[in-house]
């Protein structure tokens, strides 16, 4: 395969990293856990699963809409540990904006096991938080 | 530090006038090449697919007005590290393009029942086709 047409405009060396992280472009949450090709299943319009390629079995997820929900509930209503006010807040759990997304549509059976399947997800303790300072829309 | 790198593919505004620019944001390219090197190799998809591209749906987003969603069909794509096989013929590559043309997301998905070059139900998920190649 030719190289890739961004060969030596990014410095640094690739180390697959299976956490969370905030695509400030697209305003969602990507966490994949396995470095490989995968298939977007897409559960609704803020919640998709990514599946390997080659075995189907699911290795990650996507949260969209993450600037909407911060604006609907706040920080606050986001973060784990009880704080007073959106100030205050320094991280956001993820679960949380799991459940705020599942809030925002029908409850069936399809988006029920597409979300448990997103909470299943073996996200490292330390990184089941984001800073809200990540939290910042292009 | 990187930089942005544009690409010239069809403008979903004019699909018959001239190629316009479409970006890969810097923010987003680097942290595939740093934490994702095999979504990173699969960008090499996004921009044949923006290169070649079969078609082109609007609308994309809950919350975002605008946007766009176009799909093609890659020969072959990083299925790991080092291993690149024939893309799937049950499934078609998308790139999405927020309203300031910037590529944020890009990725395989099943194809749609009545079109295989359409992501899987793509009839209630955007709110129209904007574009259908006719090769």
């Amino acid at each position: 395969m030719e190289e890739h047409f961004l060969a030596g405009m990014i410095e640094g060396e690739p180390t697959f990293r299976p956490e969370p992280w905030y695509n400030p472009v697209g305003d969602c949450l990507v966490y994949k856990m396995a470095n490989e090709a995968s298939v977007a299943d897409r559960v609704d319009d803020l919640l998709t699963i990514y599946r390997s390629a080659e075995d189907n079995r699911p290795i990650g997820f996507q949260i969209k809409g993450i600037a909407a929900m911060i604006r609907k509930l706040g920080l606050a209503g986001l973060a784990v540990a009880s704080q007073a006010d959106d100030a205050s807040v320094t991280d956001v759990s993820i679960a949380a904006l799991l459940l705020a997304a599942y809030e925002e549509g029908a409850a069936t059976m399809d988006r029920r096991s597409g979300y448990a399947a997103a909470m299943e997800f073996d996200v490292p303790r330390e990184k089941r938080r984001i800073s809200r300072d990540e939290l910042q829309p292009a | 530090m990187a930089a942005d790198y544009a690409c010239l593919t069809i403008d979903p505004t004019n699909p018959d006038g001239p190629r316009i620019e479409v970006v890969f944001p810097a923010a987003y390219t680097t942290r595939l090449f740093k934490y994702a090197p095999v979504d990173f190799e699969n960008l090499r998809s996004a921009k044949y697919v923006l290169e070649n591209t079969q078609r082109i749906f609007f609308g994309v987003r809950a919350f975002n007005e605008g946007g766009w969603c176009f799909s093609g069909r890659p020969r072959e794509w990083f299925l790991k590290e080092r291993i690149v096989v024939p893309f799937p013929h049950d499934k078609v590559f998308v790139v999405y393009i927020n309203p300031r043309m910037q590529v944020y997301e890009c990725r395989a998905e099943f194809i749609a029942e009545d079109d295989p070059l359409a992501p899987i139900d793509w009839q209630t998920r955007f709110r129209g086709l904007t574009w259908k190649s006719i090769f």
